[in-house]
Parts: C-alpha cells; structure tokens; sequence
C-alpha cells in the first residue's frame, strides 16, 4: 500500500479507489456505516472571516437550529497539557490548543441558532480548578465565552465537578477496549454534544482530530494515574497511563477493560478507547480547527513544528469529519498500522467505522465547499522524515511524566 | 559601614591563613563572619582590608520561630533554612521530587525572607544556611541558587562553603576558583542591583495570619506553596496592623480560626464592601454573613455577595495547605495576576514596586543550569519596554513590548538561572 497521497492522487478521480484497497474486510451483509457530508473551507486566519465561514459551513451541513433550537449544547474543546507550555513564544491557540476564537464563533452560533445552555468542557491536566482557571492560565480572556452567547457554563471534566455521580455510557456493539465508560455528569446532562478538535499529528494515536479530543472525556480520577485501587478519586491526579499502557487497572468501581491480556500498547490501546467513547457518547458536531497549528506531534520536541493549514473542517459525523481531517492533512483515511500517519498504531477511523459510528471511506463522504485537493496541507511534508530513534519511546510500561502536562 | 550594604561571609573555620583573604579582594563580600571570637590574625587582617568582621555567635542567628523581632540588633539573622533547589527523589537521584500536581518539588526561603522583611521593616534580613549532610553534592549553580533566591526575597545569604570547595580554594584548586568566581559574579550583579531589596513585594491577594503558634504550619506553608505556583501575594500580619493595607489588593485571604479583632473585622468589611474578595475560613464565617448567594466556580465554598465586592467561606475546615493555596488561586482567579510566565517549569517569580511607584521589577529565579530559553511574559499593566538583567549579560538589555492577542508581552531571550525585567511605567 502506499503510504501517502498526493494532489495528484486527489484530482484524479481514481486516486481513493486504488488507495481504498487492502482496508479490512466487512464481513458480508453488514449494514454499512453511515456517512454524513462534512463542510470543508479554507480559512486564513482567526480574525474576521472566521465567523462568515462557519456560518457558512454549519449552513452547508443542514444549519445549527436542529441541534441548538431550546437545547443543552455541550462542547468538548481541545485544551491538552499544560496552559503555560509554547511552541517558542507562539500562544498556544495557535499550535496545539482550539484556538478560542473558534470555540467563541461556535458557541455564538449555537446560541443564535436558539441553545438554552452552552457548557463548555475539558479535563485540564491534573487538577480539579475550574476549567476558567485552565484557560485564564494560558492568558485566555474568559469574557470572550461568557458574551458568545446566552447561558454559557463551564465544568472540569476530570473529576465528579459539579455532579453527585459519575454518569455510565455502555459502547454499543460491546466496545473494543472497554465495555462501558463512567464520564462526569455533563456529558450526559446535554442534548446535543460538540467535539471542537485541532488537526494534529499525535505520537500515539497517529492523528487527533475531532475523535482523538473525546479521549480526554475520561476522568483521570478512574482512569488516570492517581486513581485510587477501588473506587474514584477526589481530585484527578497525573495522566491516563492505565488506558495508555495498561500498566494498572483503572478504579474497580467503574467497568473494566474487556480483556486484559489484551496488547499493553498505547498503539492498540488508545485508538480503541477513543473508538470506543465516541461510540458510547455519541457526537453530534464535529468540527477541526485547522487554521494553524503544529506538525510532528501534540508534544514539544525537536521536529515539532508551527504550521498554518488555514483549514477548518465540520459535520455532524465525527468519522467523516476525521476522514475528511486526514485527507487534507495529505494522509490516506483508509490507512491503517504500518501506514503513514498509523506507523505505530491502528487507525482510530476503522475502529469506529467498525462500531458502526461513521464511515471513513471518502467514496461515500459528500465533501461541500472546498475540494480536499484545494486546501490540502501536508504535515510529513512541513516536519521533513522524522528519525524514528528521536521519538520518545510512546508505549513504554508504567506512569510516565511529561513537562507540565501529558498528551490528552 | 552600614548593615544594610554589607555582603557576608562565613570564614571556613579551617581557613587558618589570613593570606586566604586574597580571595575575597575585589569582590563585592565585605563582612566576614568568623566563628567564635572576631579576634586574632584572620580577624586583625580582615579588619586591615577594610572589612567588617563579626562573630558568628554575635549574629545571633535563630530558627524563623525564635527570632526577637524587636531586638536591637541591626539585622534580622535566620537560620533552620533549607538549601534552595529542586527536591530529588530519595528513589533515584537523577529525577526530581514532584508535589501534588507533578510538578517538581522546590525547596526556596524565600517565604521565610518575605515574612521576616514585613516584622522588622528596614532592616537587612540574613539568610543562615549551610550544605546539610544529607545535601547532594554543590556545584556553582547551587551557590549561585542560593544567592539568587534570597536576594530576590530581598535578602542575603551568609556566603558559606562547603567543605569541597573550601578546601579546594585553600590549595588552590582549578575547578574550586572557577566556582569561586562565578559566586563573586552572581554577588558582584546583585550588589549592582541590590536596590531592588527595599521595593515592595507586590501581588493581587492579602494573607492574613499570625503565621505563629497555631496558625504557624496553615500560615507558613500557605506562603511556600502560593510561591510555588506562582501566586503573588502581600504578606498582612495580624500582629501588625501597619501590614494590613488593602490598597490595590483583589482579594484578601484570612487564613487563621481565630476571629479578627473588631478594627480588623471593620477593616476587611470595607474592603468586601468596595470590591474587594475576602476568603474566610469555615470558623469565622459566620461572623461576615455576606448579601445575596452568588454562583462559586470553586467547589467548598460558600460565596456571597457584599456591596461591590464579595465573600468566599470555606464550608469544611482548611487541612492541607497546598489545596488552599490552589483554592485561593481560583477564587482570585488567574485573570488577576499581574504577570502570566510560558515556558518556565521551575521558575519562581517575584514582583516588586518601587517606592516611586514609577517602576515595578519582575524577578524570576530559576532552579535549575540549564537554558531557559523562549520564555514569554505576559503583564497585565501596560508599560513601554522592559530592561532585562541577568549574570550572564554583559549589559542590561532593553526588550520591546510584544502585542500579543491584545496582551503585552516580552518575549525573552535565554537565560540561565536568574533573570530580571524591569518595567517603567
């Protein structure tokens, strides 16, 4: 197979079809996954044309009024690590971070569209502060989400937060990794769930995109580090090394994983996690912000780079949206390990493909206003070949601890 | 020669040789501090050179708990300090200690320093410490640590070696002079800019305890800890009400059980009342009812509102001070913070205003040797450039304000283990 595409692949109309060969086989008769089309528009910046544009694009994908009108509206944002770690002196918005005016003009556009409530949600890197605290410590002005729009909350997600119990979602069709997920109370407590993803390479997972950000949905008071043997924590302690690397179980209050003689890889694991939340706390809106961001990785290292795609992508299937994601990220969505970006891992796409969540196959995927081709943004190209040696080792046993905060 | 412009050194007591003065010609030291008797020929060619010389036990150096306060004596003397530096694990040396959040564990007197400059006022303030003997090996960033964390406390530390060093100096050693003279160094900047010492630390939150007795381990340990992440704050001793000012101040936490005395109640009242924040134990709460319930984002408090202002009461006993100290970050909200550092990890900041007001300095000590480089500050006061200072420069430089996504911001270039920005306003 090859490993990458290219505009030429794009323009020709036979570049899927030959790309799409050597994916897994359906087993027959099963009922396909469905596909929804995705909105995909080039953006040049975070200023003034951001808020024409996903107007735009939310118009392209059947408007907001269905999943807004007098609604609860949740909205997972990416906000992984620490808030005061920078590429160079570049605010972290614009590299691994959803830049906040992207959650502003969507949060506007919710409210306009007649939501009752917008919370906003993260899990911020080991700490129970208020998720305000979170984005007041990378210098965010947090009066820019409370004026978006009506009614606008906020909650930490790693902990219990403002509920009286965690909430239980069960992964339909059983789940790869997990049978059932204990999450904080806001993911339930909404109508319609949106998951605002930044388009970025992720040494784990391969990609992270508007699928990858809900791994950061799980508690790190069950299922983090610092989770205590039997029951959950009080205050979310370190990473979530126990989904990682499956070095230790998760807190037994809560369901375990369905085999743990499965691999103790985090290329197994996490893109099965992921698959797994994403179908258990289905997505609604789905939206990457790829206006700027950074290649080679969601860490700082030496081929971590700052790059500006100007893209910005949204539908209401997180699989298509991350299929399309990839694509203009100069990556083939049909790819899975062993091919570029899933080198290391198994590609989270299948995964929920396979769970029935969405397809990842751009033959069925109708792609509105910009063609892929038009906007794409090759990554490998913007880091140039990565020497596999200069990686830290990502599937290591046992907690590991990053500079101010782990991936997500 | 006045108290306040000596800079100590501990004689190493096996320094027999009065020729070992030639060590200290030329740099900024200008006090030897002999243990025993300040006689005999060490002392008689100190005093030869122009050098104050003092004994040790004249010092009268005591642990933060024991200090008389109101002793004639021209200086203040601690002793019981740590030696400033990142905490390594006691598993393997080669990895730090990490607090609560992963973060890893630093030992600094700064807090000690602090403390000490607000219950005698004026006076030089000394910071006694030694290499203890469960201490790893010093290097010349650890002297030079030690310097820069107490001077930016606005403190001094009684220069002493270890035994390495000092018996590498007696004979002479390569390695021993060149540490030798990156510690004159580091003493020669401070000397330069040792002004600083008598400006006022500055910080959006009040702490008001008797930081003794009872409320010694909640005072105390609140101040390292808010230090520790960065939460400037201005020391207000209940003892000593020309401490509690409230000018300029966004919250006030009070930290003790014990209730406040009616002029201090009133007080803290009428800051509530003009805007201000106060955070009360769950002990005193229900001495300051506050007005109407308003949304808290921190859980375990109760917050009310109270004329422009508001009052925040824990609503369970406070127990361990490095979630209170997160607590009261929350509460005042790092939109408040006069300064935002990015890409520091083990940097602790301290802010300080000139008597004139006209300017302001940000000192950032780091812990560790190695290059901080691409660290971002952001400030919350505008202000027309920054003068950055730092051991390693050969000059001041002066920094352009960058505007960041309506922010101003300095964006630095590296450093390593001390820097200073000072902003004219």
């Amino acid at each position: 197979m090859r490993e990458r595409i290219t505009r030429r692949d794009l323009f020709a109309n036979a570049g899927w079809t030959a790309l799409g060969a050597g994916l897994l086989a359906r087993p027959a008769g099963a009922v396909p996954a469905p596909a929804s089309p995705v909105a995909l528009a080039r953006c040049e910046s975070y200023g003034a044309e951001l808020l024409p544009a996903l107007t735009k694009m939310f118009d392209q994908i059947g408007g907001l009024s269905r999943l807004a009108k007098n609604k609860t509206v949740a909205i997972k944002v990416n906000l992984t690590g620490g808030a005061q770690v920078r590429l160079g002196y570049i605010p972290i918005g614009f590299t691994i971070w959803t830049h906040p005016a992207v959650i502003a003009a969507t949060m506007h556009l919710l409210g306009r569209a007649g939501a009752k409530r917008i919370r906003l949600l993260e899990s911020p890197w080991s700490s129970a502060s208020p998720l305000q605290e979170h984005m007041a410590a990378a210098g965010w002005d947090i009066s820019a989400f409370t004026s978006a729009a009506p009614n606008v909350e906020f909650e930490n997600t790693n902990f219990l937060g403002y509920g009286k119990n965690y909430s239980r979602f069960p992964v339909p069709k059983g789940g790869h990794l997990f049978p059932a997920f204990d999450l904080n109370h806001s993911y339930e407590d909404c109508d319609t769930f949106v998951s605002i993803g930044k388009m970025k390479e992720h040494m784990t997972a391969g990609v992270t995109l508007s699928m990858k950000n809900c791994f950061g949905i799980t508690p790190c008071t069950i299922y983090g580090d610092g989770a205590p043997e039997s029951e959950p924590g009080l205050v979310p302690r370190g990473g979530r090394y126990p989904i990682h690397t499956g070095y230790r179980a998760i807190a037994k209050s809560s369901p375990q994983e369905i085999d743990p003689k499965s691999p103790r890889q985090g290329g197994y694991r996490v893109p099965r996690c992921v698959a797994d939340l994403v179908a258990a706390r289905p997505i609604h809106l789905a939206i990457i912000d790829g206006i700027e961001s950074q290649a080679g990785g969601e860490i700082q290292g030496r081929y971590v780079k700052h790059v500006t795609p100007h893209v910005l992508v949204a539908g209401t299937n997180p699989v298509c949206v991350d299929a399309v994601g990839v694509a203009v990220m100069g990556f083939d969505p049909m790819a899975d390990r062993g091919t570029a970006p899933f080198e290391r891992c198994d590609s989270t796409l299948r995964l929920a493909e396979d769970l029935g969540v969405g397809t990842r196959d751009l033959k069925r995927i109708e792609v509105v206003g910009a063609r892929i081709a038009e906007v794409m943004f090759d990554y490998r190209k913007a880091t140039g070949p990565i020497d596999p040696r200069q990686l830290p080792p990502s599937d290591r046993p046992g907690p590991r601890r990053f500079p101010d905060g782990g991936p997500g | 020669m006045p108290s306040d412009s000596q800079v100590p050194f501990r004689w190493p007591s096996d320094w027999a040789d009065p020729a070992l003065l030639r060590l200290i010609e030329g740099s900024p030291i200008n006090c030897v501090v002999l243990e025993g008797s300040a006689e005999g020929a060490v002392a008689d060619a100190a005093r030869k050179a122009g050098l104050t010389v003092l004994a040790a036990d004249a010092l009268k150096s005591a642990p933060l708990a024991e200090i008389k306060w109101d002793s004639p004596s021209p200086r203040i003397a601690i002793s019981g300090l740590v030696w400033p530096r990142i905490k390594m694990s006691s598993a393997s040396p080669r990895s730090a200690d990490a607090g609560p959040t992963g973060a890893p564990w630093i030992d600094s007197n700064c807090w000690v320093a602090r403390l000490a400059r607000v219950r005698a006022p004026g006076k030089p303030i000394w910071l006694d410490f030694q290499k203890g003997k469960d201490d790893p090996i010093l290097t010349a960033a650890s002297y030079r640590v030690a310097i820069a964390d107490s001077a930016a406390s606005g403190a001094r530390w009684i220069v002493s070696l270890d035994d390495d060093l000092s018996k590498g100096l007696a004979r002479g050693d390569g390695d021993s002079l060149k540490t030798w003279g990156s510690v004159q160094a580091t003493l020669t900047f401070f000397q330069k800019v040792a002004a600083w010492n008598f400006w006022e630390p500055w910080g959006t939150l009040g702490v008001l305890s008797t930081f003794a007795g009872k409320d010694e381990f909640m005072g105390q340990e609140f101040l390292n800890l808010a230090a520790r992440g960065n939460l400037l704050y201005r020391i207000m001793d209940r003892a000593l009400p020309a401490t509690h000012k409230t000018d300029g101040l966004r919250a006030v936490v009070y930290v003790d059980n014990e209730a406040p005395t009616a002029e201090l109640k009133t007080k803290l009242l009428a800051f509530a009342r003009g805007g201000g924040l106060l955070i009360l134990p769950k002990a005193i709460a229900a001495g300051f009812p506050g007005e109407k319930p308003m949304q808290c984002p921190v859980s375990g408090y109760d917050l009310k509102s109270f004329g422009k202002g508001s009052i925040a009461s824990a609503m369970r006993d406070w127990e361990d001070p490095f979630f209170l100290a997160a607590d009261v970050h929350d509460l005042v909200s790092r939109q408040n913070d006069p300064v935002c550092l990015f890409n520091v990890r083990t940097i602790w900041e301290h802010y300080a205003v000139a008597p004139d007001a006209k300017s302001s300095v940000l000192q950032l000590v780091a812990f560790t040797s190695r290059t901080n480089g691409l660290v971002s500050v952001a400030v919350k006061q505008p202000s027309r450039g920054a003068t950055m200072y730092a051991p390693e420069f050969d000059a001041p430089k002066t920094l352009q304000p960058v505007i960041v996504e309506g922010r101003t911001e300095y964006h630095l270039p590296a450093f390593s283990l001390y820097a200073a920005l000072e902003f004219k306003s």
